[in-house]
């Protein structure tokens, strides 16, 4: 790990069963740095995001976060990092106001109420949702919920599983412009996603996953958005 | 000291209740049923206590006002005495639900109590009556496994628990917030409890039984509040934990009593009522009949009383020869009654007994023997007032029998039945009915009724003890 490197995988393994589910990752991402782990179902995207979020275990290796091993960290690592899952599983049954709120105060940190509106608004939630149960919102509002929810934690680093995924295109531009200025503004990203495109698009470096390991990297020159043909061709196995 | 992450979970465990109708519905019905169950049962049990204490009265007043009678007739005329209930039997009535609390005292016979509860309704009655013990020891252990079933499982299912513990909140923050979130729901079952023991324990009740009686259905509470949340934890699935949750409840508040009964009875069998009176007659019939003094059976009585007094003939006894047969015969017959009450009741007492080994197999059984025993309304109880009712019964008719030995003529009373002026004659004055003893039944002293319920006191952490493992277990385990 390099001392400006912020997420790491060190020589991570995971086995389940006698089954090899991520076999000798090695990797880092530095600060400010949005990375993407592609992959296509059953690669051990999922694995690696658990393994990083503390909610499994590594059978080798070490998986670290702003220099804390996770196995070791669990608790203060959760703490550090905001997570936005797939499919955004907030509470139905609350408003995506009350959703921060909760959230917000299981997580310990305290916010004021012009605090959480500035993030709903940064997110562009429409205000009149605010207040409604999350019954009522589309997959876009509540990932925006979520978001705003990653962005008054604070966290130096977040992780996002599948993060356009059953976004509208007009809701995917507006998602990786935040990323891009969460990124600018110093968050260091992580996200697993099999869209190509989307990743292509956001991410400054792009490593495949395949059964389990590393297969290749992409890394963005510049501001030039990574090759979308390229990136793909060595995701479907052409290269 | 509670962390705050566990008490916003415990909040929100609270808020999705309270705008889920279904738990909201639970918990009004849960508490509306406890504390109408439990004013139905103190009015009815004050009802029934100044019903009983003007019955004493009555029934008192009426026998010292008969006129002047034959004494034998005094014994058929009988008396009732009845026993106050003890004041936690308004939430905990135990076998007085069924054995009653009155006893008619009556010569040559052992009656046995009446008027309880059940003996008065229907038979449909049994499965209606709602008191307040039923409603802590059978449903409200239900309502808390409707209300928590799906407490962690729900967040496992909806995909919020990845989300909870990645904001930092342990997997034990996340259980106990749930957790006391239950307990809390639980306790508007035992408010009601509380209510009534506080009433009670301005009752004449003893305050350290009281409490203990509180803190034995707290831990109850809580014990079920810990395996429901044990289960849901344990679970991937909501309807798994319910399933299971609700075989656990089957077994424990409706299956295993009755099979500790059933076992009891197979162990301890005990001969009907029928069976047991034919018996009694049997046996009563050996001993003669003491109405008739020229039974077989008295002729040794006969001459040892002649030569007592050094007469040639019964006639010129000093005394009633009728009175004293009756005497001699009744205190033969009380033997034998007692022998058989004697044994019925410690047939009833062990089958109570290994019924409540059950404990160690059900914390309803646990915690229905702590209760019955430290309120004062168990079998134990029971039998010590069969057992004094029977010491007053003899006093009853033996003090009439010394009525009818030394103050009633025997010739006028062996003339009794050749005429309706002869038996104008044979009687006494109705000054000799004063042979009523005072009768106070009390329960059993404090300590003796705590001392009793130790055991089951044990039955009940060992139960806690085993939940909180599970809880353990399942916390291990939980995994999103």
């Amino acid at each position: 790990m390099t001392s400006k490197s912020v997420i790491s995988a060190s020589e991570l393994s995971v086995r389940i069963d006698q089954r090899t589910i991520l076999d000798n990752l090695n990797f880092e991402v530095g600060k400010g740095e949005v990375f993407a782990l592609l992959g296509g179902n059953g690669a051990g995207k999922s694995t690696t995001l658990k393994t990083f979020l503390g909610l499994m275990k590594p059978s080798t290796g070490t998986a670290s976060v702003m220099g804390m091993s996770v196995a070791e960290n669990t608790n203060e690592v959760q703490k550090s990092v905001a997570y936005l899952p797939e499919s955004v599983t907030l509470y139905g049954h609350l408003s995506g106001y009350e959703n921060i709120r909760y959230f917000l105060s299981v997580a310990g940190v305290e916010k004021t109420d012009d605090a959480i509106h500035e993030a709903l608004n940064k997110v562009a939630l429409q205000e009149n949702a605010w207040h409604n149960t999350l019954s009522n919102y589309s997959k876009g509002m509540r990932q925006k919920t979520a978001i705003a929810l990653a962005i008054l934690r604070n966290a130096p680093v977040l992780f996002l599983d599948e993060p356009t995924s059953g976004l509208d295109p007009a809701a995917i531009d507006e998602f990786n412009s935040l990323v891009s200025e969460l990124a600018n503004n110093g968050a260091t990203i992580f996200m697993v996603t099999h869209d190509v495109y989307g990743a292509c698009q956001v991410a400054h470096r792009i490593v495949l996953l395949s059964n389990g390991k590393l297969t290749g990297s992409f890394e963005r020159v510049g501001d030039t958005p990574i090759d979308t043909e390229a990136v793909h061709a060595a995701f479907a196995g052409r290269k | 000291m509670m962390s705050n992450t566990i008490k916003t979970i415990c909040a929100e465990q609270w808020r999705y209740w309270l705008r889920t109708k279904v738990a909201t519905t639970v918990l009004i019905l849960g508490s509306v049923l406890t504390l109408a169950a439990l004013v139905v049962n103190a009015f009815h049990i004050e009802e029934a206590a100044h019903a009983r204490e003007n019955l004493q009265h009555e029934a008192e007043e009426r026998f010292l006002s008969q006129p002047d009678k034959h004494p034998h007739r005094m014994v058929h005329y009988g008396h009732y005495v009845f026993r106050t209930p003890t004041p936690l039997s308004v939430i905990e009535p135990g076998v007085d639900t069924y054995t009653g609390n009155a006893i008619f005292l009556e010569g040559h016979r052992q009656n046995s109590a009446m008027f309880a509860e059940q003996r008065q309704s229907a038979g449909l009655t049994r499965f209606s009556s709602l008191t307040p013990s039923f409603l802590a020891l059978v449903l409200a252990p239900l309502f808390i496994i409707l209300i928590g079933y799906g407490s962690v499982s729900r967040e496992r299912e909806a995909g919020t628990l990845t989300l909870l513990l990645t904001q930092g909140a342990s997997r034990w923050q996340l259980v106990l917030g749930k957790l006391v979130a239950l307990m809390l729901a639980s306790s508007i079952f035992l408010l009601p409890l509380l209510l009534a023991c506080l009433y009670v324990a301005f009752s004449n009740e003893s305050a350290l039984v009281v409490t203990l009686f509180c803190l034995g259905y707290a831990l109850y509470f809580l014990l079920w509040a810990v395996v429901v949340t044990a289960c849901s934890t344990l679970f991937e699935k909501s309807s798994a934990s319910f399933t299971v949750l609700i075989v656990i409840w089957m077994s424990a508040c409706i299956l295993l009593p009755r099979m500790g009964s059933s076992v009891a009875t197979s162990v301890e069998p005990s001969i009907g009522k029928l069976e047991a009176d034919f018996k009694v007659e049997e046996k009563l019939r050996n001993l003669g009949d003491g109405h008739d003094v020229n039974d077989p059976a008295f002729v040794k009585l006969k001459q040892e009383l002649l030569d007592k007094y050094n007469v040639n003939s019964v006639d010129d006894l000093p005394v009633n020869f009728r009175g004293i047969v009756a005497q001699y015969s009744e205190q033969r017959q009380a033997v034998v009654i007692n022998e058989f009450a004697e044994s019925r009741m410690q047939e009833e007492l062990a089958q109570a007994r290994i019924a409540r080994q059950f404990g160690w197999l059900s914390p309803t059984v646990a915690l229905r023997s702590f209760s019955t025993l430290l309120a004062g309304t168990s079998i134990e109880t029971h039998h010590r007032f069969l057992r004094e009712a029977e010491i007053l019964r003899m006093q009853f008719v033996q003090g009439l029998n010394k009525v009818h030995v030394e103050k009633l003529d025997y010739k006028l009373d062996m003339n009794r039945n050749s005429s309706e002026e002869a038996a104008d004659k044979a009687v006494v004055e109705a000054s000799n009915w004063a042979v009523l003893s005072e009768f106070s039944f009390q329960p059993e002293a404090p300590m003796a009724r705590l001392s009793s319920a130790a055991m089951y006191c044990l039955q009940l952490l060992l139960w806690v003890g085993v939940a909180a493992l599970l809880l353990k277990l399942a916390v291990r385990r939980l995994n999103p």
